[in-house]
């Protein structure tokens, strides 16, 4: 029963519509139960994950964390919400108004838009499309643009350079991303989520594709502007980057986005490496959507280690890292599969 | 970057995550402090002598003090610390020979009011009337 | 720091130094010989034993006085134990200017010991204004020694968490190796010391050259750099903490008894006209003190030879051609200490 309880009540309000003769609106009702049930998700998850982070920083480095606000401090970020709620949003007067309040607006949309294809459970797809695994690169990497615009149109010089380093870091990391997942493609042949995730039945893909979890890791990191590739919020001559000029509620909108994208690649790497929803051992009696929370924070707390580890690194060392060794190595990476592949199913096995 | 260093580094942060915080959790628990602590300053007014050394030594003219002479001593009238200038250097407690002033172990000392900072130790108006109208031709005070 | 930059490389770099100037030599000049001391805290305050040390030799050869044995001995404990807070607070700040958080509170955990221990012994933690002329102001507590001797051992463990964390660091290394290349003729020129002159392979340690107080009885080495780049500097200031440990180890052994202040009369009252200069090798490079008498109590001139403020002058020269990130970096490796660069 556990199992399938968010189906369970999709399914409720679909016959809500079925039995009072309208099929129509039991679709619409259940499509607004999953909007409802991905927003709550969100918006909870990054409230967790913000005090989630402090704490866990706190104890990397040998101190408590946030503990004061509420019992183990979990209304901290409900409290850091209330202060930004009070700030002003001061709009530079040589700033291009109408493109400076629409980036923080905007960048909030691609990040709900992707949750749409990622697998919560058994079942538990949104939407299941055929080309789920290529919606998602190619929907997230819409934040780049409009990060451009928001530190294009702070008018700033900071802001400038920030968000010139945001649109290179970007763009060249998001090919040894799809290069690292296209040996994921490979072994499973085809783009469907669900497909991805039945495919790991037997074995994790993490297991069969290792030097591609480790690309994949590493540019996800980038992906998503965390340290060691902060260098656009961090260091950009010491300024916040493309976030300088905006303060209060707009501030807190970009931070929402920097979250739930770290929650979507995380979702991401369960999904292609973890096996998503699959009970590993055949523990199928923990239910699947909780199988894949787990899973889902066991990548998350990974890579908030790595950022507490690590320095940063410098913009040119970046691009020479991303365009000389990340690609040649997961181009290698498709190869050897390939390879591998042919050899697998010419023995037979 | 494929090296050691890298994992060294997570290993570190992984045992560190584990181990016992070094922080306190102010204020319920309170930090332990030596004996030697520079706090706050308290006044034996019995043992003063007012000479005046210790107003002499500190190097901010922190301590405002004034006495009068009742017979052959003196006697202090009202003794005042400026706390806004002090520096916590301890050259008024060390420089008193007859030890009266001394440090205590108070670290707490923000105030709301910048009259506040004056650290009163020692207040004792009756003294100096008493002394005046004993006399007859008040000195000081 | 004004920065001319060119896209993205920096052409040239001006220093704009004067926010923190607190006007402590002409103080100086109103208080007596022993009401300064606290006052020379406050110039370096990382490493506030090492700058009364300075002073109060200063003033011992300006008016002759002797000092005792294990006063001696105790300021050097107090110096080198000084000098490894110093150090460890670079090792924490340059941490984090690269950008490793983490590798901030480290350090700085254990220069809480360290600071643990002056509190214990002075009562402050970082303007301690613990050494008087002719000596120190008061006698060691008993757990004092046993709580050194603790640290003392731990510490090796400390360096060896450092090393791992940072200095191994494949992502430390690329941003600091052959970053902010120092010549060593170019660093005689400008008149660097301490550990950026070392770091550049110029054997040159006041501890060892022109021994002050005690310094020639312990054995120690100098840690010298090969390339006089960023990360040679970060080393050379970690192998100098292992080194001060081993001073202080051996100083402990030789801990002698007796008393801690020497002959000084009670006003204090150098010859008219009487002028020195002392140096020491301070944490972020050689402290002079220039001390002119006029036979009050008072100094009539105190001018302080302040590291930080000369190895900023390099600045410039460093800098230039490398790009904004590198600034970050080749700043927080001098080490300067913004009180003692204003005074």
């Amino acid at each position: 029963m556990l199992e399938n309880l968010f189906v369970a009540i999709g399914d409720w309000f679909n016959n809500l519509g079925a039995r009072a003769g309208a099929p129509y609106w039991g679709d619409l009702l259940e499509l607004v139960w999953i909007l409802v049930a991905i927003l709550v998700f969100l918006g909870l998850g990054v409230a967790m994950l913000v005090l989630l982070e402090r704490r866990v920083a706190g104890f990397i480095q040998v101190r408590y964390g946030p503990n004061r606000v509420g019992p183990q401090g979990i209304l901290q970020t409900i409290a850091d919400m209330v202060k930004l709620l009070g700030k002003e949003i001061i709009i530079p007067r040589a700033a291009d108004k109408v493109l400076f309040l629409l980036a923080p607006v905007l960048i909030v949309v691609p990040v709900v838009m992707v949750f749409a294809v990622v697998p919560f459970g058994k079942d538990m797809i949104p939407i299941d499309m055929n080309i789920g695994l290529f919606y998602f690169i190619s929907v997230a990497s819409l934040t780049t643009i409009i990060l451009w615009m928001g530190g294009w149109a702070s008018n700033n010089k900071y802001s400038l350079v920030g968000a010139m380093r945001v649109v290179s870091q970007m763009v060249s990391y998001e090919v040894p991303l799809v290069l690292s997942l296209l040996g994921v493609v490979m072994l499973v042949g085809s783009l469907k989520i669900s497909d991805i995730v039945r495919a790991q039945e037997h074995i994790w893909f993490i297991f069969t594709q290792p030097v591609a979890f480790l690309i994949y890791i590493v540019a996800a990191c980038a992906e998503v502007k965390r340290v060691p590739f902060d260098l656009v919020e961090g260091e950009s001559e010491i300024i916040a980057g493309p976030y300088t000029e905006y303060g209060g509620m707009a501030y807190a909108l970009f931070m929402l986005a920097e979250y739930g994208e770290l929650i979507l690649i995380s979702a991401l790497a369960t999904t292609c490496f973890l096996g998503g929803w699959l009970a590993p051992f055949g523990l199928t009696f923990i239910p699947s959507w909780l199988w894949f929370f787990i899973k889902l924070h066991i990548m998350i707390l990974f890579f908030m280690w790595l950022r507490w580890t690590y320095p940063r690194i410098r913009v040119d060392q970046l691009m020479h890292f991303g365009w000389k060794v990340l690609v040649p190595l997961s181009l290698a990476n498709i190869f050897i599969t390939g390879i591998g592949m042919y050899v697998y199913r010419a023995l037979g096995w | 970057m494929f090296g050691q260093g890298l994992l060294k580094g997570l290993q570190i942060t992984w045992r560190e995550f584990f181990n016992k915080k070094v922080t306190i959790l102010y204020p319920e628990q309170r930090p332990p402090l030596p004996p030697r602590f520079h706090g706050s300053f308290r006044l034996d007014v019995e043992k003063c002598i007012a000479c005046g050394i210790c107003a002499g030594a500190c190097p901010n003219r922190v301590i405002k003090m004034d006495s009068v002479r009742v017979g052959k001593k003196r006697q202090l009238t009202s003794y005042v610390m400026y706390m806004q200038y002090c520096l916590f250097c301890g050259l008024c407690v060390e420089s008193c020979n007859q030890e009266a002033l001394h440090f205590t172990q108070d670290f707490e000392l923000a105030k709301y009011t910048r009259e506040d900072l004056a650290l009163v130790l020692a207040k004792a108006p009756a003294v100096a009337e008493a002394a005046a109208a004993g006399q007859g031709e008040g000195e000081g005070a | 720091m004004i920065l001319r930059l060119d896209h993205e490389v920096i052409t040239e770099a001006i220093p704009v130094v004067g926010y923190l100037h607190r006007g402590l030599e002409k103080l100086a000049e109103a208080r007596t010989y022993t009401q300064v001391i606290p006052y020379t805290d406050r110039m370096d305050y990382l490493a506030a034993m090492l700058n009364n040390l300075g002073y109060v030799q200063a003033v011992e050869k300006l008016a002759g006085i002797e000092v005792p044995e294990r006063a001696e001995y105790i300021r050097v404990i107090c110096a080198e134990l000084s000098r490894i807070a110093s150090h460890l607070l670079f090792v924490a700040t340059f941490a984090m200017d690269v950008g490793a958080v983490t590798g901030f509170m480290y350090p700085f955990r254990d220069r809480e010991r360290v600071l643990d221990l002056f509190e214990m012994v002075s009562g402050s933690r970082m303007t301690v204004s613990y050494m008087r002329i002719g000596g120190v102001a008061e006698d060691l507590p008993e757990e004092f020694l046993p709580t050194l001797k603790k640290f003392l051992d731990d510490l090796p463990a400390c360096i060896d968490e450092y090393n791992g964390l940072i200095t191994g660091n494949e992502i430390f290394q690329a941003r600091t190796k052959n970053v902010g290349r120092l010549d060593p003729q170019v660093a005689i020129n400008y008149g660097i010391s301490g550990p950026v002159l070392r770091a550049s392979g110029v054997y040159y340690d006041l501890r060892k050259l022109r021994p002050y107080g005690i310094y020639d009885r312990f054995d120690f080495e100098v840690p010298l750099g090969k390339n006089g780049d960023c990360f040679d500097r970060f080393v050379v200031r970690i192998k100098e903490i292992e080194q001060s440990a081993r001073i202080i180890r051996q100083a402990m052994e030789q801990l002698p008894e007796g008393p801690i202040m020497g002959k000084v009369p009670k006003v204090l009252r150098p010859p008219k006209g009487a002028e020195v200069y002392h140096e020491i090798e301070g944490a972020k490079g050689i402290l002079g003190f220039y001390l002119v008498s006029d036979g009050s109590n008072r100094p009539y001139r105190m001018h302080v030879r302040a590291p930080s403020f000369i190895n900023l002058g390099l600045i410039n020269e460093m800098v230039r051609g490398w790009k904004v990130a590198d600034v970050i970096a080749i700043l927080g490796s001098i080490d300067i200490c913004l009180g003692e660069v204003d005074r």
